[in-house]
C-alpha cells in the first residue's frame, strides 16, 4: 500500500519510510494521484506570537478543504487530530492558540462525518500518556524540526498500528466473564445473594461502575457470555432479587454456569455463538482458571485481572483500548446481543420440528435485497472485512472500495434477514463485476455465520441472479477460494448448479452457469427487492 | 557483545539494511541519511544510557568517529 503524508513537520521517524512518501512541510501545492491511500499529519508549529500562530492552525483547515477537493474520495484519508505540545500563554485569558486548535479538530469531525472516505485519529489518544517534558525534545527539535520526541518513535508506531486496526473494524468480538469476584465482589455461593459486594459503598460500589461500562460495551456490540463456577439457582436469585445488579440475564448472549472445567466451556461457548476462541477475551479473577485457558485455548486472549477493586474501571479502559474499540459502529452491531440470543431460541426451535422445510416456515423468514447505497456501504465494507466462514472469496474490502466499485458499475447487493424472534439486519452482501455486456462475475459472496442453516445463502443468490438475468445478463462467472476458514463454502456453487471450469494450484476453482431460467426459490421466504 | 557490533546492531536496524560493515559512513551509505542521522543518535543514547550534544551528533559522520564519541562518553 502506498501512503502519501501531508505534515509541516519532520514525521518521517514516526509514520516510516516503506512505502510511504511525504509533502514539503506545509506543502499542499502538490497532490500525488498515484498513492492508496493519504494521511493529515501536522503539528503544531513553535511561535511565542501566538495571535500569529492562531491565525496559522486556522489557516490549516483551509488547506485541508482545498487537499480534499483535489483528492479522490474514493480513497481513504486519515486526518490526525492537532494536539499542542508547547502551550504559551502570556495572559490567563488568552486562549486564542486552544481556539484554533480545538476549531480545526471540530472542523475535521464534521469532515469525517460527511466524507466517508475521512477518518480522523485522535492523536490526544497518544499525547496524553506523557508528561509535557517527555513529548517534546528540544534538542531534536532544534536539529530536526520535530517536536514529537523521536524517542516515542517506537510507542508511536505501536499506537499507529492499533489505530488502523480500527480504523478496519478489526476487534474482537465476545467477552468472557466469570462471576465470584469478577462480576461481584464475594463468593455467591458462601456469602448468598445480600452477602456479595455489589452496590452500595465500596468495594461494592466499583463493581457497579465495572458492570455498568460492560453494558455500555455490550451496547457497542461486544457480545457478553458468562463462564462461571456456580448454581444456575442462586444466580438467577441475584439477578431476581438483588436490587443492584446491572447485568441480568438479558444482557448475556451465552452462559455456561456449571461444575465443568472452563476450557471445555469456552469452547462450547464459542459454537454456540458461532464464533471463533481468536476472538474471544476471558476475565476471571482466579489465576489457576486463567492458566487453564492460555495453556489449553491459546487462542483466546486472557488479561490479568486486577488485585483491588478500584482498579476494575482503569481495567477497563485498558480492555476496550487493547481489545475492542473500533472506529465506528453499525445498528447491527449495537444489537448484537440480542441477536445472539435469538440465534440460540432458534436453535432450540429446530429440534422440535422433525422437517426443516416445516422449521423454515414457522420461522416467518423475510429477505429484504437492497442495493449498495450511502447508508449501507460500512456495513458491507465491515461484511467483508470480518466474515471468514461462509465468504467464497474472502477479500476484504473498505468503505472506499465499495464506493469506487459502484461507481465503475458494479452491482452490489446487501440483504437485511428478519423472522419472528428478532430482527437479524444486515447479514449478507454479494458483489456483481460486469465482464461484458452478457456476463457478470461473482466478485465476492458472504453471508454472516449467525444466519446460515435456513437456507438463505441459496434464496439470497438465486434471488440476485434472477435479477441479472432480467437485466439482461445471459451468463454468471464465480470463484472460489480456500482459506483455513471457509471449508464449508467448498461446494456451495457446485450444489447452486453451477459447473466448474478450471482449477488453480491453490484450491481455487473457477465457475461458470448460463442465466437461461427462471430460479425456483422455495416459498417459505418472504423476499423483496427494495 | 562488544561495543563495535553494539553499534553495527543499531546502525542495521536504524538504517534498515541487513549489511552494516565498519567502514560505513554518511558517504557511502544512501539511507544513512540526515533524517536517519538524528534516529541513530536517538538510539544511540538510549542504548549507552548517556546524553549526546548537537555538536557532537553533527561530527559522528562515520563509523570510527561514532565509536570514538562512544568510548570518550562510556
Amino acid at each position: 500500500m502506498k501512503t502519501f503524508v501531508f505534515r509541516n513537520q519532520t514525521v518521517e521517524a514516526f509514520m516510516g519510510y516503506d512505502g510511504v512518501t511525504y509533502s514539503g512541510y506545509d506543502d499542499i501545492s502538490l497532490v500525488p494521484d498515484d498513492v492508496d491511500r493519504y494521511i493529515w499529519f501536522y503539528q503544531v508549529p513553535v511561535n511565542a506570537d501566538t495571535a500569529q500562530l492562531a491565525q496559522e492552525i486556522d489557516s490549516y483547515g483551509d488547506k485541508l478543504d482545498l487537499v480534499l477537493e483535489s483528492v479522490d474520495k474514493a480513497k481513504p484519508f486519515i486526518v490526525l487530530s492537532l494536539v499542542n505540545l508547547f502551550p504559551l500563554r502570556f495572559t490567563g485569558d488568552d486562549t486564542s492558540v486552544e481556539r484554533a486548535v480545538n476549531g480545526f479538530n471540530a472542523h475535521v469531525a464534521q469532515l469525517a462525518s460527511e466524507n466517508s472516505c475521512v477518518k480522523m485519529v485522535d492523536f490526544a489518544d497518544f499525547t496524553a500518556r506523557y508528561d509535557a517534558s517527555t513529548l517534546v525534545n528540544w534538542k531534536y527539535y532544534l536539529m530536526s524540526q520535530t517536536l514529537l520526541n523521536p524517542k516515542l518513535a517506537k510507542d508511536f508506531q505501536a499506537w499507529w498500528q492499533r489505530a488502523q486496526e480500527e480504523l478496519e473494524l478489526k476487534r474482537k468480538k465476545c467477552l468472557v466473564l466469570d462471576l465470584d469476584n469478577t462480576l461481584w465482589g464475594g463468593v455467591l455461593g458462601e456469602e448468598g445473594v445480600d452477602g456479595i459486594h455489589l452496590g452500595g459503598d465500596y468495594p461494592g460500589k466499583a463493581f457497579s461502575y465495572w458492570q455498568r461500562a460492560l453494558l455500555q460495551l455490550s451496547r457497542n456490540g461486544v457480545i457478553l457470555a458468562i463462564c462461571s463456577k456456580n448454581n444456575m439457582s442462586d444466580v438467577d436469585e441475584v439477578w431476581e432479587h438483588n436490587p443492584h445488579v446491572v447485568l441480568k440475564r438479558e444482557h448475556f448472549a451465552a452462559m455456561r454456569i456449571n461444575w465443568q472445567d472452563k476450557a471445555t466451556n469456552i469452547d462450547e461457548l464459542a459454537r454456540e455463538l458461532n464464533i471463533g476462541l481468536d476472538s474471544m477475551v476471558f476475565i476471571d479473577d482466579n489465576p489457576a482458571e486463567r492458566e487453564l485457558i492460555r495453556q489449553r485455548l491459546p487462542q483466546v486472549e486472557v488479561p490479568e485481572f486486577p488485585d483491588k477493586p478500584y482498579q476494575l474501571m482503569p481495567f477497563f479502559k485498558m480492555l476496550v483500548d487493547k481489545y475492542f474499540r473500533v472506529y465506528t459502529v453499525t445498528a447491527e452491531d449495537r444489537n448484537k446481543t440480542e441477536q445472539y440470543r435469538a440465534n440460540a431460541q432458534r436453535r432450540a426451535e429446530q429440534a422440535r420440528f422433525a422437517d426443516l422445510d416445516d422449521y423454515l416456515y414457522s420461522l416467518d423468514i423475510a429477505i429484504d435485497v437492497i442495493p449498495a447505497d450511502e447508508h449501507n456501504v460500512p456495513r458491507i465494507a465491515q461484511m467483508t472485512q470480518k466474515t471468514n466462514q461462509f465468504n467464497l472469496t474472502t477479500r476484504r474490502y473498505t468503505d472506499a472500495d465499495v464506493t469506487q466499485f459502484v461507481g465503475r458499475g458494479w452491482r452490489i447487493y446487501c440483504m437485511s434477514v428478519s423472522d419472528r424472534f428478532g430482527d437479524n439486519g444486515i447479514t449478507g452482501t454479494i458483489f456483481l463485476r460486469p465482464v461484458d455486456d452478457e456476463t457478470v462475475a461473482i466478485d465476492t459472496l458472504l453471508l454472516s455465520c449467525r444466519i446460515l442453516g435456513k437456507g438463505i445463502e441459496e434464496a439470497f443468490f438465486k434471488t440476485v441472479l434472477n435479477l441479472m438475468r432480467l437485466d439482461g445478463y445471459r451468463r454468471v462467472q464465480a470463484l472460489y477460494i480456500p482459506t483455513t476458514k471457509n471449508a464449508q463454502t467448498a461446494d456451495f456453487y457446485d450444489r447452486m448448479g453451477m459447473t466448474c471450469v478450471a482449477t488453480g494450484d491453490d484450491g481455487s476453482r473457477r465457475y461458470e452457469m448460463p442465466l437461461q431460467h427462471v430460479f425456483e426459490i422455495k416459498n417459505c421466504y418472504n423476499i423483496r427487492v427494495l | 557483545m562488544n561495543l563495535q557490533d553494539r553499534v553495527l546492531d543499531i546502525m542495521r536496524e536504524t538504517f534498515g539494511i541487513d549489511e552494516v560493515s565498519t567502514d560505513v559512513s554518511q558517504k557511502n551509505c544512501d539511507q544513512w541519511d540526515s533524517l536517519r542521522h538524528l534516529t541513530l543518535a536517538s538510539e544511540l543514547e538510549d542504548a549507552f544510557d548517556i546524553e549526546l550534544e548537537p555538536e557532537e551528533i553533527a561530527e559522528m559522520t562515520d563509523f570510527s568517529r561514532v565509536i570514538a564519541m562512544l568510548e570518550s562518553k562510556l
